[in-house]
């Protein structure tokens, strides 16, 4: 695979973020399209490449978004896929830019909470969703990994003391982050483990808080970003995988397995390189699949190496290894904006290797790997999805 | 009262939580309600691909092994294993909003012998993840089909013994509202 040579990411902007909101959709995504061109000094004709990723558009798609926002694109993509969608949309408007189909392309995600919406949602996912899954106690994704994390508990001995290192650890780094709904709550391991339960080992502080908000940033040509004096970042590696490990009656792994020795290759990294670690956090027992599969720890022993991370931002923890992981809180924290949830590691990830961060601003990173995972189409999560991005040689 | 108001007090006596009785979700898409018509006179009926012989499940346009247009529901083996099990505290739909007030409501997933895996609603508490299971499906107040777990075993040839787990589980009757409106 080719390597990203000459296309940069810049301009981070989250906003909105709302446990409810009378706006739709298209507000969040507009706001933020406003804000990155005012914080990247850009005019909206050169804007020339727009990419969409949201649950509530309805009717809409992103072609009545240019009419909407006054537009005229030479590059529209929409990538509606959940928690993988900040990084589908990097990697298509990456391949763009340097084909030289739009010199500067914005990938936004953006949802609206609307009253009851999330029901809403939750009952019309998919067609098998609504055949063979939600009539089951239309418990919502809950229910689902519920399933999926009492086998995983019951198979590699993992607790739910386990759990709570993610959680708490995410909360503090919450603590720093301004826009964090919970950010003003602290959260304790008593609060943790009797917190009221949701669905067999899955409680209250394991799910995410639907709510609304957006995200997104700018893709363009490195010597653009130079010009336009932007702090930027540099793209290593990427990679997805979708419907991966089908056979696995209950999923235990996802795509990253399969192509984490390749993606490490073309970044030159290894795990061990790797300075900050951004993981979609629906919930808990996902985000340890994902520290397994991308190689930090073995199969099953997502349990061990959490009890032995420190991954607050700061690394005021007291376990000796430190591996700064969600350092905005993640989707546990700062609540799930829809697909907004699938670009909040990519934009927290910006934010810190440009050294941009507030009150949670890690020391020293230069290199971040944010995953993706999403889309539960009937019993499992099936898109998987993974960045490596460096900060840029100064 | 003005049409704002008359309207607004409309909507909120629209709630599901203020309606007398409550049924489970009613809606499918139309594989899943030729699902619950091929599966009214037996004990489990399924997508079977009369060119591969794949087992299809949850119902689809096409087989999921051949891409074939050869799918036909017959009646199928209904043994199979425990996955995982769960009990639910928490729901977004009323009818089991109210049955969770009583008693969690438990569900898991099974492997099939021939194939698929199925979510269904557990009919026995005591089930645990790897026990031999059967699944069979049934209407519940709404009308559609569900697919029910129980021990491997558990007679379940006829539709009066199926009927009788079903009835056990409340799945048949409405969730009735306490206290009236």
């Amino acid at each position: 695979m080719k390597d990203y040579q000459g296309v940069v990411m810049t301009t981070p902007v989250s906003l909105g973020y709302q446990r409810q909101s009378p706006h739709g959709a298209s507000w969040f995504i507009g706001m933020v399209l406003r804000e990155l061109i005012l914080r990247s000094g850009v005019s909206k004709t050169d804007v020339e490449g727009l990419a969409v990723s949201s649950f509530s558009l309805g009717v809409d798609s992103v072609v009545s978004l240019t009419q909407q926002f006054g537009l005229s694109p030479r590059w529209i993509e929409q990538a509606d896929m959940g928690g993988v969608s900040g990084i589908v949309a990097l990697r298509r408007a990456a391949r763009a830019v340097q084909a030289g189909e739009a010199e500067m392309i914005a990938c936004i995600g953006g949802d609206g909470a609307a009253h009851r919406s999330f029901e809403h949602t939750a009952a019309n996912f998919s067609s098998w969703s609504i055949d063979a899954a939600f009539p089951y106690g239309a418990g919502g994704p809950n229910a689902v990994f519920s399933l999926i994390t009492a086998r995983y508990m019951e198979e590699f001995g993992a607790t739910r003391e386990d759990f709570a290192r993610i959680c708490l650890d995410q909360r503090y780094n919450a603590n720093h982050y301004a826009q964090a709904l919970l950010g003003h709550k602290t959260l304790s391991l008593d609060d943790y483990l009797n917190a009221r339960p949701i669905a067999g080992p899955v409680h209250l502080f394991d799910c995410v808080m639907p709510c609304a908000g957006g995200e997104g940033f700018l893709l363009m040509t490195e010597d653009r970003a130079r010009h336009l004096g932007l702090p930027y970042v540099q793209i290593l590696a990427t990679d997805e995988l979708h419907n991966s490990f089908s056979e696995d009656p209950v999923q235990q792994r996802a795509g990253w397995a399969c192509y984490r020795d390749a993606l490490y290759q073309r970044a030159g990294l290894g795990p061990e390189d790797i300075d900050m670690l951004q993981t979609y956090d629906d919930y808990p027992v996902i985000s340890m699949m994902q520290i397994e599969d991308l190689g930090f720890c073995d199969k099953g022993d997502g349990a061990r190496f959490v009890q032995e991370t420190d991954m607050r931002f700061d690394g005021s923890g007291k376990p000796a290894n430190k591996l700064p992981h969600n350092t905005c809180g993640g989707q546990l924290s700062c609540g799930q904006a829809g697909s907004a949830a699938g670009y909040l590691g990519l934009t927290e990830a910006l934010r810190q290797l440009t050294h941009s961060a507030q009150s949670n601003q890690i020391a020293t990173a230069r290199t971040c790997l944010v995953s993706g995972y999403g889309m539960v189409n009937y019993d499992r999560g099936l898109c998987s999805a993974a960045a490596i991005l460096q900060e840029a040689d100064s | 009262m003005n049409l704002k108001e008359k309207m607004k007090r409309r909507l909120k006596l629209n709630r599901p939580s203020l309606r007398a009785r409550a049924r489970p979700p009613k809606q499918r898409t139309a594989l899943g309600q030729q699902f619950t018509a091929a599966n009214l006179p037996v004990s489990l009926s399924m997508q079977v691909c009369t060119a591969c012989e794949h087992h299809q499940y949850p119902p689809a346009e096409l087989c999921g092994h051949c891409l074939g247009d050869t799918l036909r529901y017959q009646e199928v083996d209904t043994a199979g294993q425990l996955l995982s099990r769960s009990e639910l505290h928490h729901s977004l739909w009323e009818f089991f909003k109210r049955r969770i007030r009583t008693k969690p409501w438990p569900i898991g997933s099974v492997k099939l012998r021939n194939g698929p895996v199925v979510i269904g609603h557990l009919g026995e508490d005591t089930l645990q993840t790897g026990d031999d299971v059967a699944v069979f499906s049934h209407s519940d107040a709404s009308q559609a089909s569900v697919l029910i777990i129980v021990s491997a075993g558990t007679p379940i040839a006829t539709p009066e013994q199926r009927e009788h787990i079903v009835a056990a589980l409340n799945l048949k009757q409405p969730a009735e509202k306490q206290g009236g409106i």
